[in-house]
């Protein structure tokens, strides 16, 4: 009846992203939901004590004032970048995986153990070598939580959110035994050989991890919409009915994404450890496969959009710790403005479902 | 006398469509309206209005003396306006009595379970409902759930009851006893709307009859004054007559499809063929295993014993994917959450599963170029009313997205196709369009299997008849000189 309003269908991408966007009921909300949450950073700001515009400005010479700058707020966007990209993926087949944080914790360490035991191998080789561990470790891990939600019935949430606290913990005693520096009277693993130094950016502080992290976006987008499995996945996440009646496998389906998923938190954990640490270090990932969700929400489940999703997030921790330094507001208040963030955002998606 | 509800110049619009254009209405007490109209004519926004789940932009509505205006659902309920709605409102797990209880503010703040089902037990006497206070819902039949629903009403202390398509899911005998009931109401001074597209039932006990068509009041009449084909009439601005195969007009190919003592939950051993070319007709009150026996063939169920060959093969532990391959083609009752994805386009929904077929993929890719050209010539050949194959699927009328999977599995060329419910809540335009697609490849040899609650559609378009009771073939019988007497005595053998 209503079809009158969508007279001519746009151009393919276009349509496609509406299609995305319109689906979650985002659209023109997110950016009232992103305005209203600078507005509280303002309101925030405000009662620390600080005058507003002075903090955004050094929020904005923080991201973008110079290239180390941006450099670091390319760092810091990676991991999120390709572990949301792993979270859509999930919640667009309608599996709600919420063990990014686990997956890229472990994925630094298979990393780290790949990398220490390949030290002799020429740089490229080593560098792939590394990174395919931390990917493979990733992967295994959340292939538990699939065991455990597949085999067991274990509802996904609770299978992927409790390997959590069990992934920190284990490479807590992987760091405190066989991956650990001795006498170094910190729980971290000796240096990475040089040949497994993820290499810089020409001219920029950044390493190319973001390079790997936008090409992963290009691959799954390509995933998402042009291949039978990216269909599948996407039926599956609207209709678990429709998807068996397709023909299509829910076990396969729940196991390629998944999977997939645990792979590129394992590549974030690894490129977080030859990147930026050069070595193993106990809680270096802490709160990132939480960040990714909110990365992949806001980014309305769409790689392409997940990009400038992970950029803004990347560069607004970046400028708001540089603002934290300079006028002295607490670094919670950057938490803070996080978390609204988030909720607005949430509210955004939530207000147009009917 | 005032009537008990009066709606003037109903207006609603949705968008640019105007649902509901200037519709009067009125009900009196003791009267039984019947409200009729195709699909998408504004039956259901006009009650939705009534109801208060949508708000009119124009009219006024008038209920037992005074103006409903900007209402809610519960003031409609607090008003007397009761709705009966198609899919019941119960919960299975508890009883009769719990049911009723449950949400009902006059039932005080201390639920006194015996002294209610004591009541209910004499209302139920009274209004002829045949209701155990104690029985679990689950344990009811359709026919009975209905009738909680009903006295539900009534224990509220409706003037008026909306019943919307209440006889689609009943038996005939179920069917008998509720206009019964709903005689008895009447009687006792209910106002009653009775939304039906089965014209004989709506001859049968309504007083009058106000026809809908494109959201305008296209007629309004006292049931003594018009026919059956007055209404039809009224409805589509048209007659439709219903297609008539000659069984066994034409000469029939092998075996396509062959079921062999076939066992699955709530199937008992099931056997039966349909050849190529030939129309077998599934008749029988829903709920007596035609979904079980449908997903079973389309690979949806595990079958427990027996077998099922496909065009020869033997497809009985086989998935659905192979077999689609195998040739068969699958309309499954339920459109909404098996048959499509509402919230997908038209090309996605055309492509469900044929993404690794030509045109629109291969195992590794999609080539959606080509899809979209597919789309197109689908989307005219089967008369799809959409802007474009990027339409979302969910925003089409039901008639359309009905085509939508009848284009996916019949552009497939399939050798055996099981039709479940196919003109389920089709306008009888849509209807036509549906039964004519299945002469049509009967015509090009595919074997068919049409499962149907409506015994009409089952006569017109089959070579063969069987009816389903209680999760077995009840008899199997050619579609010339029916004994319909025998065929209803077979449907209600051994539903509830």
């Amino acid at each position: 009846m209503s079809d009158a309003s969508n007279s001519l269908s746009p151009p393919a991408p276009l349509a496609r992203l509406r299609l995305s966007l319109g689906r979650l009921g985002l659209g023109g909300n997110i950016l009232i939901a992103l305005l209203l949450s600078i507005a509280s950073a303002a309101l925030l700001i405000a009662l620390a004590g600080k005058n507003p515009l002075d903090g955004f400005l050094a929020i904005l010479a923080g991201a973008f004032g110079d290239t180390h700058q941006i450099g670091v707020a390319l760092n810091r966007t990676t991991p999120y970048l390709l572990s949301g990209i792993g979270v859509a993926i999930c919640f667009r087949a309608g599996i709600i995986n919420l063990g990014a944080e686990g997956q890229i914790a472990l994925g630094g360490a298979g990393a780290a153990a790949a990398a220490l035991l390949v030290q002799t191998a020429p740089p490229i080789v080593a560098i792939v070598v590394t990174l395919a561990g931390g990917a493979i470790a990733g992967a295994a891990w959340s292939g538990v939580a699939t065991i455990l939600h597949l085999g067991r019935r274990v509802h996904e949430v609770l299978a992927t959110l409790l390997l959590n606290f069990v992934a920190l913990l284990l490479v807590q005693q992987l760091l405190a035994g066989p991956l650990g520096q001795f006498g170094a009277g910190f729980l971290q693993s000796p240096l990475m050989p040089r040949t497994a130094w993820l290499p810089k950016l020409a001219g920029l502080d950044a390493h190319i991890g973001i390079g790997i992290a936008v090409v992963a976006a290009l691959a799954a987008s390509f995933l998402i919409w042009r291949t039978p499995f990216g269909f599948a996945l996407r039926v599956a996440g609207s209709s678990r009915l429709a998807t068996t009646y397709a023909g299509f496998s829910l076990q396969k389906l729940t196991w390629g994404a998944m999977l997939l998923a645990g792979a590129l938190a394992g590549l974030a954990g690894g490129v977080e450890v030859i990147g930026i640490h050069r070595r193993l270090i106990e809680g270096f990932s802490l709160g990132f496969g939480f960040k990714a969700v909110t990365v992949a929400l806001l980014g309305a489940l769409e790689p392409m959009a997940i990009v400038p999703a992970a950029l803004f997030i990347g560069f607004l921790e970046t400028g708001s710790l540089a603002m934290q330094r300079q006028i002295g507001v607490p670094s919670a208040l950057v938490t803070v403005i996080e978390g609204l963030t988030m909720v607005y955002v949430l509210v955004a998606m939530a207000g147009r479902r009917t | 006398m005032a009537a008990l509800l009066e709606m003037r110049g109903i207006v609603r619009l949705f968008g640019d469509v105007r649902a509901n254009d200037g519709i009067d209405l009125f009900v009196h007490s003791g009267e039984i309206l019947g409200l009729l109209g195709e699909n998408g004519s504004g039956k259901s926004t006009l009650m939705k209005l009534l109801y208060g789940m949508l708000p009119p932009d124009a009219g006024d509505i008038r209920f037992d003396g005074a103006q409903l205006k900007g209402h809610t659902p519960f003031d409609a309920i607090s008003a007397g306006i009761a709705m009966i709605h198609q899919h019941f409102m119960l919960i299975e797990a508890m009883t009769v009595t719990e049911n009723i209880l449950l949400g009902w503010p006059g039932a005080g703040q201390i639920l006194r379970q015996k002294h209610m089902a004591a009541h209910i037990r004499d209302m139920s006497q009274r209004f002829g409902l045949d209701l155990d206070p104690d029985a679990k819902i689950s344990s009811l039949s359709l026919g009975r759930r209905q009738r909680v629903e009903i006295l539900k009403a009534i224990l509220r202390d409706a003037k008026l009851l909306i019943l919307d398509e209440p006889t689609s899911n009943l038996a005939p005998s179920e069917v008998r006893e509720l206009l019964d009931i709903m005689r008895r109401l009447k009687s006792e001074g209910k106002g009653i709307v009775f939304i039906s597209h089965k014209l004989p039932e709506v001859l049968d006990v309504c007083d009058r009859v106000v026809v809908l068509r494109a959201g305008k009041l296209a007629g309004a009449a006292a049931v003594a004054d018009v026919s059956r084909n007055d209404l039809a009439e009224m409805m589509v601005g048209r007659t439709v007559p219903m297609p008539q195969v000659e069984a066994g007009d034409q000469a029939r190919g092998p075996q396509q499809l062959s079921v062999r003592g076939l066992k699955a939950a709530g199937l008992e051993a099931i056997t039966f063929d349909v050849r190529a070319g030939e129309i077998l007709g599934l008749a029988g009150v829903d709920g007596n295993g035609q979904l079980e026996l449908a997903e079973s063939l389309a690979g949806l169920r595990s079958i427990a014993d027996g077998s099922v060959l496909i065009c020869g093969q033997d497809a009985t532990t086989t998935s659905v994917a192979e077999r689609v391959r195998l040739g068969l083609a699958y309309l499954p009752a339920d459109r909404s959450h098996t048959a499509l994805v509402k919230s997908m386009t038209v090309l996605d929904n055309l492509m469900l599963r044929d993404t690794m077929r030509p045109p629109y993929g291969s195992a590794a890719l999609l080539t959606p170029a080509a899809g979209r050209a597919e789309a197109k010539v689908l989307m005219a050949e089967y008369d799809v009313r959409a802007p474009g194959p990027e339409s979302v699927v969910g925003r089409l009328s039901g008639g359309n997205q009905q085509k939508v999977v009848i284009a996916r599995e019949l552009a497939r060329k399939p050798q055996v196709v099981v039709a479940h419910q196919a003109t389920w809540g089709l306008d009888p335009g849509a209807t036509r369009f549906v039964l004519d697609q299945m002469i049509a490849l009967r015509r090009e040899g595919a074997a068919i299997l049409y499962i149907s609650s409506e015994l009409e559609e089952i006569l017109s378009i089959s070579d063969r008849i069987a009816v389903m009771a209680g999760g077995s073939f009840a008899g199997i019988v050619p579609n010339r000189n029916v004994d319909l007497r025998q065929i209803g005595l077979w449907m209600s053998g051994r539903a509830a």
